[in-house]
C-alpha cells in the first residue's frame, strides 16, 4: 500500500512543472555556476559564516546577549536549511523509485520498496560523506548545547567558506595527486613518533624528578622535538633520553625538508594548471563561448575583430610563445592540445561553447580538432581553415560547418578585383570591410510590424536603407517570384512594393550602421511610422 | 575574351588559384615564375606560363611590363620578393597597376611605399571573413551563393558613355525601382573624386559621362541595362 503510494508520488512529481521549476530555481541559486544569483548568495552566505565566528570569539569573552544568541539561532537555520536542501538538490529520489518500479514492471516481478530505498538512503550517504557535506554539518552541530565541546567546531564553519571560494577544490586536487608519496611519508612520521616517544617513556616515564608523567607527555614531546620547534618545557634528564633526541632531531629536520620539498615540488608541477584553472573559472561563467583552436596570425586577426565586438572567447595553442602573448594581450589562453578531449570538455563543449574556431596551420590537427569537437556536441558551429584545397573537404566529412581556405580568399578577392575594382570596394563594403556602411539581415519577428507589411509600405528612402532583397520561404503570393536558393530558404532579390513580408522573413538591407540600428529598432518596437500612410 | 592583360608572379599555390578564377571568368593572363618545376606544373594545368627573372628588369620589359601589361599580381611567399618586384616594375611602368599578397603585416607599408596599389593579407581577409561568419552568417551566405558565385546575381560597374542618356540626369529623376530590377549601390562620382560612395540617399547625385555605377543584379538584367544606356 504504501509502496503504491510512493510510486504515486514519484510519477506525480516527475510530472510535476512546479515541482522541476523550484528544483531548478534551487539548483541556480546553490550549485550552478553559471547562474546571476549564484554570486550573491555565495557572498552573503560568507558574510554569515565571518560573523558567526565573529560572535563566537566576542561571546568566549563577554557573553553575547540576546541579539547573538537570535543570530546565531538564525545562522544555525540557514545552514540547515542549506543542507536539507544540497541534500536534496544531489539527485532526484522519486527517479529511483520510477527505476525500480519500472524495472519491476518489466520483469513481472512485484515492486518492493525496501530496495528502492535502500538505493536512495545509498545515494544520499554517498553526499553525506563528501568533505564538504561533512564541513556543512560540522558548522551545524555546534547548536547542541549539552555538548559543550562542539562549540568549537564552530571554528569550523570558516571551512566552509571554501565551498564558496572555488580555487580550494584545486587545492586539494594537487595534494591528492601526491597521495602516495603524502602517505608514506605519514606512516614514516607516525613510526617515528611511536617509536621515540615509547622510547622516552620507557627511559624517563618512572624517573624520581623527570618531566615526563606519562605516555601523553612523551608523545607531546616528540611532536614539538620532530617537527624542530622544541619549545624547551620538556627536556630529556637521562643520557638515554639525550641520544634518542639525537636521533629524532635528524630524522626530523630531514622528514620536515622531505615533506616541504614534496608540497613544493607538487605545486611547481602544477603550477600551469592552477593558473589554467582560473580561465576554467572565468570560462564557465560566459554563455556562447568562442573557442579559438590556434593563435597564429589568423587566429589573431580574427580574435582582434572579437575582441573589438566584445565577444567571449578562449585561446587555445600548443605554442608556449603565442600563449604568452595572448595572455600578455590580456586574453584567456590555455597552454594545450585543442584535440584532447579533456580540454574541450572542462570549457564547457557541451553546453557553454557555441562556436568553435579551428585555424592553426596544420591541416591534420584541425580535421582531428573538427572531428573532437563534433563529436562531443552535434549542434556546435565550426569553423576551420583548410591550407590545403583537398583537406575542405575532409574538414567537412569531420563535421565543419565552414571551411576557409585563405589561398581561395585570395584568388576570389583577385578575380573580383581584376576588371571591376570599384565593385570589388562595394563587395569589400558590404562583407564588413568597410566601417560604416554594411549589409545586415533584419529579422521580421512575430508580432512586429514588419510581419504581413508590403514592402512597398516600409519607409526605406527616408531612414536611408537600400533593400537587397528578402530571405524566406516560398507563399502562394510570391510563386510568380523565383527565388535563389539558399540553404534551405530562398533569397528573393529586389522584391517589388507588392511584396509581402511574413513573420520570420530575413530582410536583407545595406546602409549605414546608423541607418540600419534605427530600423531594426524601429522595428522592435513596433512603430508604426516605419510605414507609409496609405493614402 | 576580355582584352585586359594581367600578370600574375608565382606559380604556387596562391598564383594557381588566383589564375583558376581569373580563367574561369575569361580573363586573359600570363603566370611568370623563376623555377622551371613549377612553371612546368602551371603549364601542365593549361595556363600560359613564363620562366624569367622577376628580379631582371630586362626580363620583366621582355614579359611586357611598361607597355602593354596593365595589371600585375605579386604571389611570392618572401614579401621580400614582393616589395622587390614592386619598386622595379614601378619604375618601368608609372601606370601600372600592381597587387601584391603580403605575409607579415609589417611589410604592408613597405609594400605601398614601394608603389603597390592594392594589398592583398591573405591572413587578413580570411580572419575578417571567419569572424563575419560568426556574426552574420545569413549574409555571408548571401554573399556566397550570389555574388562570389553560384548563382546569377552578379555585382557589376557600369561606366556612363558620352551622349547616354544618363548623362546629366539626377539619380531621383531615374526611376530605379520602377524601371529595372536592378539595385544600384553605390556612384564613382567624377566630379567628387574617384572614391565609390554609397546612395543610401544623402546626396541626389548628378550623373556625368564617365561616372561610374555599381549595381547588383541578374546578369541578364545587366547585360539589357548596358545596352539600354548605349543605344540611346
Amino acid at each position: 500500500m504504501i509502496g503504491r503510494f510512493a510510486v504515486f508520488l514519484a510519477y506525480h512529481l516527475e510530472g510535476s512543472a512546479a515541482y522541476k521549476r523550484w528544483k531548478g530555481f534551487f539548483h541556480n541559486l546553490l550549485i550552478n555556476p553559471r547562474s546571476r544569483m549564484r554570486p550573491y548568495f555565495d557572498l552573503s552566505m560568507m558574510a554569515l559564516v565571518t560573523l558567526s565566528v565573529f560572535l563566537y570569539i566576542y561571546d568566549t569573552k563577554h557573553g553575547g546577549g540576546v541579539a547573538g544568541e537570535y543570530l546565531e539561532y538564525f545562522a544555525v537555520s540557514v545552514f540547515c536549511v542549506e543542507y536539507l536542501l544540497r541534500l536534496w538538490l544531489h539527485d532526484d529520489s522519486h527517479k529511483i523509485v520510477i527505476e525500480h518500479y519500472e524495472k519491476a514492471e518489466f520483469l513481472n516481478l512485484r515492486f518492493r520498496l525496501g530496495p528502492a530505498l535502500w538505493h536512495i538512503l545509498l545515494r544520499k550517504w554517498q553526499y553525506a560523506t563528501t568533505p564538504f557535506a561533512v564541513i556543512d554539518l560540522l558548522a551545524i552541530l555546534p547548536v547542541y548545547r549539552p555538548l559543550r565541546i562542539l562549540r568549537v567546531f564552530i571554528l569550523l564553519r570558516l571551512f566552509k567558506l571554501f565551498r564558496y571560494a572555488q580555487s580550494f577544490n584545486e587545492f586539494v586536487r594537487v595534494l591528492s595527486e601526491k597521495r602516495f608519496e603524502l602517505y608514506t611519508l605519514a606512516f614514516f612520521l607516525g613510526f617515528v613518533i611511536l617509536a621515540s616517544s615509547a622510547a622516552m617513556y620507557v627511559f624517563e616515564g618512572e624517573l624520581e624528578g623527570g618531566q615526563i608523567r606519562g605516555f601523553s607527555d612523551a608523545l607531546y614531546w616528540s611532536f614539538v622535538t620532530l617537527f624542530t620547534v622544541g619549545y624547551g618545557d620538556i627536556t630529556p634528564q637521562t643520557p638515554e633520553g639525550r641520544i634518542i633526541t639525537y636521533l629524532l632531531v635528524i630524522s626530523g629536520v630531514g622528514l620536515v625538508a622531505f615533506l616541504t620539498s614534496l608540497l613544493i615540488a607538487a605545486f611547481a608541477e602544477k603550477m600551469d594548471e592552477l593558473r589554467e584553472h582560473r580561465v576554467y573559472v572565468e570560462v564557465e561563467k560566459c554563455e556562447g563561448l568562442i573557442v579559438v583552436c590556434g593563435y597564429g596570425r589568423m587566429g589573431q586577426v580574427v580574435v582582434q575583430k572579437l575582441e573589438e565586438d566584445g565577444a567571449r572567447f578562449v585561446i587555445i595553442d600548443r605554442d608556449r610563445d603565442r600563449v604568452d602573448l595572448a595572455k600578455k594581450r590580456g586574453f584567456l589562453a590555455i597552454l594545450g592540445d585543442a584535440s584532447s578531449n579533456e580540454i574541450l570538455v572542462r570549457l564547457g563543449i557541451r553546453d557553454q561553447v557555441g562556436t568553435v574556431l579551428c585555424l592553426t596551420g596544420d591541416d591534420v590537427l584541425n580535421v582531428y580538432i573538427t572531428l573532437t569537437a563534433r563529436y562531443l556536441n552535434p549542434t556546435l558551429n565550426i569553423i576551420s581553415r583548410a591550407a590545403k584545397p583537398e583537406s575542405a573537404r575532409k574538414l567537412e566529412q569531420a563535421g565543419a560547418n565552414y571551411v576557409i581556405q585563405p589561398f581561395e580568399m585570395v584568388g576570389l578577392t583577385v578575380a573580383e578585383y581584376v576588371g571591376q575594382p570599384v565593385a570589388f570596394e562595394a563587395v569589400y563594403g558590404m562583407a564588413g570591410g568597410d566601417k560604416y556602411t554594411r549589409v545586415e539581415a533584419v529579422m521580421a519577428a512575430e508580432g512586429s510590424v514588419l510581419a504581413g507589411a508590403h514592402i512597398g509600405d516600409i519607409r526605406f528612402d527616408d531612414i536611408r536603407l537600400i533593400l537587397l532583397g528578402v530571405i524566406g520561404v516560398p507563399h502562394d503570393s510570391r510563386e510568380n517570384r523565383p527565388g535563389y536558393s539558399l540553404r534551405s530558404r530562398f533569397f528573393y532579390f529586389n522584391p517589388p512594393a507588392d511584396f509581402r513580408l511574413h513573420a520570420g522573413d530575413i530582410l536583407v538591407v545595406f546602409g549605414h550602421e546608423y541607418s540600419i540600428a534605427h530600423f531594426k529598432e524601429l522595428a522592435d518596437k513596433g512603430r508604426l511610422n516605419l510605414l507609409r500612410k496609405r493614402a | 575574351m576580355k582584352h585586359d592583360s594581367i600578370v600574375l608572379f608565382g606559380c604556387n599555390n596562391l598564383g594557381l588559384d588566383a589564375a583558376r578564377r581569373l580563367n574561369s571568368r575569361q580573363h586573359r593572363f600570363i603566370l611568370v615564375d623563376n623555377d622551371e618545376a613549377r612553371v612546368r606544373s602551371a603549364t601542365e594545368r593549361g595556363y600560359q606560363a613564363v620562366l624569367a627573372d622577376h628580379r631582371n628588369d630586362d626580363a620583366l620589359r621582355a614579359i611586357g611590363i611598361g607597355r602593354d601589361v596593365d595589371t600585375i599580381f605579386c604571389f611570392f611567399p618572401e614579401d621580400s620578393e614582393n616589395v622587390f618586384l614592386t619598386i622595379s616594375a614601378r619604375a618601368l611602368a608609372p601606370r601600372l597597376t600592381i597587387v601584391s599578397v603580403v605575409d607579415s603585416p609589417e611589410s604592408a607599408d613597405k609594400l605601398r611605399a614601394a608603389g603597390a596599389d592594392k594589398i592583398i593579407d591573405p591572413y587578413e581577409v580570411s580572419g575578417r571573413r571567419i569572424y563575419e561568419i560568426i556574426k552574420r552568417p545569413v549574409i555571408v551566405d548571401i554573399l556566397d551563393e550570389t555574388v562570389y558565385g553560384r548563382h546569377d546575381l552578379k555585382m557589376a560597374e557600369i561606366e556612363i558613355p558620352k551622349g547616354c542618356c544618363l548623362d546629366q540626369r539626377r539619380l531621383s529623376e531615374l526611376h530605379w525601382k520602377e524601371r529595372y530590377n536592378l539595385v544600384l549601390l553605390g556612384v564613382v562620382d567624377k566630379a567628387l573624386g574617384k572614391e565609390l560612395r554609397f546612395v543610401t540617399g544623402e546626396v541626389d547625385y548628378r550623373l556625368d559621362a564617365g561616372d561610374i555605377l555599381v549595381v547588383l543584379g541578374p546578369s541578364q538584367e545587366i547585360v539589357a541595362f548596358k545596352r539600354e544606356i548605349c543605344v540611346n
